[in-house]
């Protein structure tokens, strides 16, 4: 294969590793053992080494992503190709995200000519969905009243266990980024965090969904808990899960183990729990939605969101933390709300709590065009908020049309 | 005076990532580059905080490794510990250039193909 392969680089044949070197991506041409053929240039800034320093390295010491050391893609069984997200060490000591793509180039009659890395640099899509995720608040539990204050103390210590975590609150309170908060403090930090909402699903598909899937001949789809692996899983909306798999979740969480679907093994993962519901888990048991050994499993932390109606002055914080976030991605200049609209929110209970603050704001921040949030810029469905407006939006009056109300 | 120095293993090759080593080799060198001591190390799982840990609550004056993040580099260096990274090769001929005093970081001690 290695003439075969040597020919692609002749001289009398196209250039191609003109071609490679001309491509945005970086590509690295493997023989059949993995070994390092080639780099083009955008592999060899991106990872620092020379073409001609690692020709003839195994790939693992060149490339050097987690995906060579946890689970070589070229070990895969064929038909299980396709892209993956990992991580690599660069030679200045540096870890790139990255997308890796494994390619086998065959000839006309397809026979294995090379086989292709080709990895592409994610830092400036993390990037980007880092500043937007800043910008939007997600992942950042934020508040100042006392309930919260003491739950967002509880955070770090309990992140530094690996045992279950069972989060209730009302829709909207914020469990999502609870879970993931936790997650964030935790020594598994690095890893993944994997959500899994437990909604209505066939129950067939869920416990592949949930557990994977092993095929006849030994190929399989890894499922959640798989993708998981030494990161943390978090199962939102646990009652809705089917009473049976909740009796699987209780095996997996005794043995430490799971049994994709078609296997005759189990799989041993290394996962942490975390689980939410809407609902109040006593009130669940008793109406056998939830198994009671199942819940006092998960329970070992059990960490209460309090409704946006509980939380004292967390409302007026979070009205001017949002329209501060929003004003910022919509490119506005809003400084406040005026005293009528503060005091219909005030007044408001906010039954989606935190999520409908937020989408309210939103629409505020959208609507307007001055500088202060007027009763006519919120919701129409919030009481009194288009009853007398103090001024109809600057928007609407360009436009020509009326504020509701 | 002897010298310890831990070495990031996957299998018989030095790992080529130290926060997903999840062995290592503890070896005692004397002053004249004698091996006098070998210690195989299982992690229970990998973790570069973790394998630091180890280095420095073994009193190893010396990490061998392939790929290193610099915070971990950094961490070692300011605890003084010495970081030959970017080493690639079977460890019974790191060993043998690390018993000769030849090793230096980014060496590669595979025989090359092709």
């Amino acid at each position: 294969m290695k003439t075969r392969m040597a020919a692609l680089f002749a001289s009398d044949r196209p250039d191609l590793p003109a071609l490679l070197d001309g491509l945005p991506v970086g590509v690295a041409v493997l023989d059949e053992e993995c070994r390092v053929r080639f780099l083009n240039k955008t592999l060899e800034s991106l990872t620092g080494f020379a073409r001609e320093d690692v020709r003839g390295l195994p790939c693992r010491h060149v490339l050097r992503s987690r995906a060579c050391v946890q689970g070589c893609p070229w070990a895969r069984p064929e038909g299980e190709g396709g892209s993956l997200e990992t991580d690599l060490i660069n030679r200045h000591r540096r870890r790139i995200a990255v997308r890796l793509t494994p390619v086998l180039l065959r000839d006309a009659d397809g026979r294995e000519l090379a086989r292709l890395d080709v990895i592409e640099d994610l830092t400036p899509i993390k990037e980007m969905e880092e500043r937007l995720s800043q910008a939007a608040g997600p992942g950042q539990m934020v508040g100042r009243s006392q309930a919260m204050e003491k739950l967002l103390r509880l955070v770090p210590v309990i992140a530094q266990s690996d045992s279950p975590v069972l989060i209730t609150g009302e829709t909207g309170t914020g469990k999502d980024l609870l879970a993931e908060a936790v997650h964030r403090a935790s020594p598994r930090s690095r890893e993944p965090f994997v959500r899994f909402s437990c909604g209505p699903m066939p129950e067939e598909l869920l416990e592949a969904d949930l557990f994977g899937r092993r095929g006849s001949g030994g190929e399989g789809r890894p499922g959640r808990f798989q993708q998981a692996h030494n990161g943390t899983l978090y199962l939102s909306e646990i009652a809705d899960l089917p009473v049976q798999q909740q009796a699987r979740l209780v095996r997996c969480l005794d043995e430490r183990a799971i049994l994709p679907v078609g296997a005759d093994k189990p799989v041993r993962v290394n996962v942490r729990l975390i689980a939410s519901t809407n609902a109040d888990p006593e009130a669940l048991i008793r109406s056998g939605r939830l198994r009671e050994d199942l819940f006092h499993r998960l329970a070992a932390f059990r960490l209460h969101l309090p409704p946006l109606r509980q939380r004292g002055e967390d409302v007026s914080f979070l009205l001017q933390h949002f329209l501060g976030v929003y004003a910022a991605r919509f490119k506005k200049t809003i400084a406040g709300f005026s005293p009528k609209a503060l005091r219909l929110l005030s007044a408001y209970a906010f039954p989606g709590n935190v999520r409908e603050l937020k989408n309210i704001v939103e629409f505020a921040a959208m609507v307007c065009s001055g500088e202060t949030i007027l009763p006519a810029h919120l919701p129409a469905h919030l009481p009194g908020a288009h009853d007398a407006p103090e001024a109809a939006p600057r928007a609407a009056r360009k436009t020509g049309r009326k504020a509701k109300g | 005076m002897d010298k310890k120095i831990l070495i990031a293993l996957r299998g018989d090759e030095v790992a080529p990532r130290f926060d997903l080593a999840t062995e290592a080799l503890m070896v005692t060198l004397t002053d004249q580059g004698e091996i006098m001591d070998r210690k195989s190390l299982l992690l229970a799982h990998a973790s570069g905080d973790d394998l630091c840990d180890l280095a420095l609550a073994r009193d190893a004056s010396g990490v061998v490794c392939g790929a290193v993040e610099e915070e971990y580099y950094h961490y070692l260096r300011w605890k003084r510990v010495d970081v030959l990274d970017s080493v690639a090769g079977p460890v019974e001929d790191v060993l043998r250039a690390l018993a000769g005093g030849t090793l230096r970081a980014g060496d590669v001690l595979f025989p090359r193909e092709g």
